[in-house]
């Protein structure tokens, strides 16, 4: 008997969501396990929209959200479980502090505490957080807030990562540390989804990219298989992705 | 005539300018032609009310030793309102510390410290003012419209009272700044100024429970009786409520302390207060002793408990503003324990207060932790149902409402166990009445505006209040040991049968992404 192919780490099929105007509109993805995913767009193209519905935020008007086969609408509860979401801006309690955060975190997602506890130490050291453990968040940059929450959101070991824009605001070296740990994750087995409109950092870390507009997939691909799309071999993302997205725009 | 820019007066337009716009926010968003409708139905309402309160003056300034129960009874108004304005001042000096606002902005630029320090304490004694003349004046107007003119200097009298007291908190708050150091000065003088504003309330309390003798004999002492009149009524302490008495000389002298109190204030901290702001900027979250950390709390419960208690307690802001609330709400007990007399009717006297007390406090933390989430869309993300997290906030809620009520609670158990029986089952039911209101009829905002949290939804305030009052009738008739203690209660059931969630409740969080 064939062996059943692994679920996608995210599936969706003819999302939809309106508000005032369609925000996405019939769009369909899928990503891969263990892949990283880099999700680009213009401002308004339905970016965020789309990954906060998966994070179960905001309920799709139409559509199916299957996260590693869970549906998102049906069992929201098991597909939060294996899911983290970073939004562009931190979600933190300004008066606690890092590890009090972490704990907080560890606990809603039922993390065995010793076991919390020794991943919140381990992630604190790996992001340079650990001569700040003990200071409230209320003081913190807003890079030093942003690898909080990144902490946070790694502390339940997410199976599907989803970052918006988590390296808007850092410094070249904050960037660095945390671009080498979703790298990291990655290596080990995590799929992250990630929003940038620093194309560089997709062309670099992605091993697909996928290209919305007004709510739909346009283009999707590796690098290569949108350049070959694209007919330009030689052509950086910043190239294609605004070739694709004007073309579109003067279709429209 | 424009004001030179960065001058003294053109700081202060700012800030009052500021305080009004805080004023208007009171409204949720009326337009200024309603809100000007609004205050002007208050004003005549209040005057119509301090109408026959002014009459009943006139009735004991006439009488027999009038002057002299009109000087008791200016001297404990007097005691009330200056511990609440340097209370107010001491608070607000702090806010401006420690809270991100303008005043870093404002100190940046080329103005002088002392001038925007200036503005900031004249716009601090303008709101405390305003917030006792709402009360006051009225009733000096009434008295005025009955051709008591002299009333009249309660005016200069309560904006001196406006400016020492600021001044007199600016002094404090920088004293304890002082004192406790930049980290410690923000719950030092939260506690501190709860404590001021409500000293005279505590005192009162202290004073009720003295025998009748000793209280006869205090009395006679502030109203003066014979020669102690004389050098009583002379005293320096007494030098404002001579001014608010109409007396020439002490208007002159009280004016001008105020004005000196108000200006040396501004004078001697303003380089002091600019460097705390700087100094206090850079304390915000500093590091705490490395003391050993116990191991991570395991599981939901124990979570969301730990981390509601940690946000309570580091609010020293909110906790002063919620003890301030509890603490004025004793004056109470001493009307009903006056009416009813300790050892006929103890439960009447306090039980009903208790249960009010209770109902405030589980009506504002319920709010702080459900409403005042600070990071309601992280939790929506979390494995866990809204209920479970709902449920878990109020647990956590229930652990200081009990720990601030057990001590009154017991004592009643002792003097009277049936009030105490009474009240510990009438305080439960109104604190569970008062999470459950604010459970069901949530209204996010951010956690400060606990204080005025009923000016987003009248109807809820309403609720809360109404449900709190029924109980505590409730808890006062059933010490008396009648069986119509049920009218109340049942009451109390529909208030809360209208207050139930009667559709899914809504997701707060179905709003536009930001892309």
């Amino acid at each position: 008997m064939p062996e059943k192919p692994p679920p996608a780490a995210l599936c969706l099929r003819n999302v939809c969501k309106t508000f005032t105007q369609p925000a996405v509109a019939g769009l369909s993805l899928e990503v891969a396990a263990g892949e990283f995913y880099a999700l680009l767009g213009p401002n308004g193209a339905g970016k965020t929209t789309t990954l906060r519905m998966v994070a179960g935020l905001l309920p799709p008007d139409s559509g199916e959200i299957n996260v590693f086969g869970i549906d998102v609408l049906r069992r929201p509860i098991d597909a939060k479980r294996i899911v983290a979401w970073l939004p562009d801006e931190p979600m933190l309690y300004d008066k606690l502090d890092p590890l009090e955060y972490l704990e907080f975190v560890a606990g809603l997602w039922g993390v065995e505490s010793r076991h919390a506890q020794n991943l919140a130490h381990e992630l604190l050291e790996t992001l340079g957080l650990w001569p700040h453990r003990r200071q409230r968040c209320e003081s913190f940059s807003r890079g030093t807030k942003q690898k909080v929450a990144l902490a946070g959101a790694l502390v339940h070991e997410p199976r599907l990562l989803m970052l918006d824009e988590p390296l808007t605001g850092l410094d070249a070296a904050t960037a660095r540390q945390v671009k080498d740990l979703l790298v990291e994750r990655v290596r080990q087995g995590a799929t992250i989804i990630l929003t940038t409109h620093i194309l560089e950092v997709a062309e670099r870390l992605a091993d697909r990219i996928g290209i919305i507009q007004h709510g739909r997939l346009i283009a999707q691909g590796t690098l290569d298989e949108l350049r070959v799309a694209g007919n330009a071999e030689q052509a950086s993302l910043e190239d294609l992705f605004l070739a694709l997205t004007s073309k579109r725009e003067r279709a429209a | 005539m424009s004001l030179r820019q960065g001058s003294f007066l053109w700081l202060a337009k700012h800030d009052l300018s500021l305080s009004w716009r805080g004023f208007e926010g009171l409204f949720g968003g009326a337009s200024r032609r309603n809100i000007i409708l609004i205050v002007g139905a208050a004003i005549v309402g209040v005057h119509m009310l301090a109408w026959p309160v002014a009459q009943w003056f006139a009735d004991i300034e006439n009488g027999i030793g009038g002057e002299a129960a009109l000087t008791a009874f200016f001297a404990s108004g007097l005691a009330f309102v200056l511990p609440w304005i340097v209370a107010q001042s001491m608070t607000a000096t702090t806010r401006a510390l420690f809270t991100p606002g303008d005043l870093e902005m404002i100190l940046t630029s080329p103005v002088s410290p002392r001038a925007a320090l200036a503005a900031k304490v004249l716009a601090i004694a303008f709101d405390s003012t305003a917030s006792v003349a709402v009360l006051v004046l009225p009733l000096a107007n009434a008295n005025v419209l009955a051709g008591r003119t002299h009333w009249l200097a309660l005016y200069p009298a309560l904006l001196s009272c406006g400016l020492f007291g600021a001044g007199g908190g600016l002094a404090l708050a920088m004293a304890l700044f002082a004192i406790a150091g930049p980290r410690r000065a923000r719950m030092v003088s939260q506690v501190a100024a709860t404590i001021v504003g409500g000293g005279f309330v505590l005192s009162i309390q202290v004073l009720s429970a003295l025998p009748e003798s000793m209280r006869a004999w205090l009395v006679d002492l502030i109203q003066g009786s014979g020669g102690q009149a004389i050098s009583l009524t002379r005293s320096v302490l007494l030098l404002p409520v001579r001014a608010a008495l109409g007396l020439f000389d002490a208007m002159i002298q009280w004016g001008l302390t105020g004005l000196i109190a108000f200006a040396l204030a501004a004078l001697v901290f303003g380089e002091t207060f600019a460097h705390a702001a700087v100094v206090s900027a850079g304390s915000v979250g500093a590091s705490r002793h490395d003391r050993p950390r116990q191991a991570f709390h395991s599981g939901l419960g124990p979570a969301v408990r730990a981390k509601e208690l940690r946000l309570i307690w580091r609010d020293p802001w909110l906790l002063s503003q919620i003890m301030l609330q509890v603490i004025y709400t004793l004056p109470v007990s001493v009307i009903l324990l006056r009416n009813g007399g300790v050892t006929s009717s103890v439960g009447i006297a306090f039980v009903p207060t208790i249960v009010v007390v209770g109902a405030q406090l589980a009506g504002a933390l319920a709010w702080i932790a459900l409403s005042g989430e600070d990071a309601p869309e992280f939790l929506a993300t979390a494995p866990v149902t809204r209920a479970q997290i709902d449920a878990r906030k109020i647990e956590a809620i229930g652990l200081p409402i009990a720990l601030l009520l057990s001590a009154p609670l017991l004592a009643l158990a002792f003097v009277s166990p049936w009030s105490g029986f009474c009240a510990l089952l009438f305080t439960g039911a109104a604190v569970i009445s008062s999470a459950l209101i604010n459970l069901w009829r949530q209204s996010p905002s951010h956690r400060a505006k606990v204080l005025r949290r009923h000016s987003q939804s009248k109807l809820v305030g309403l609720i809360e209040h109404l449900a709190s009052i029924l109980w505590a009738v409730g808890a006062g008739i059933a010490c008396l040991g009648s069986w119509t203690a049920l009218i109340p209660v049942t009451l109390a059931g529909a208030v809360l049968w209208f207050a139930r969630p009667r559709q899914p409740r809504q997701r707060r969080l179905n709003s536009p992404a930001s892309a």
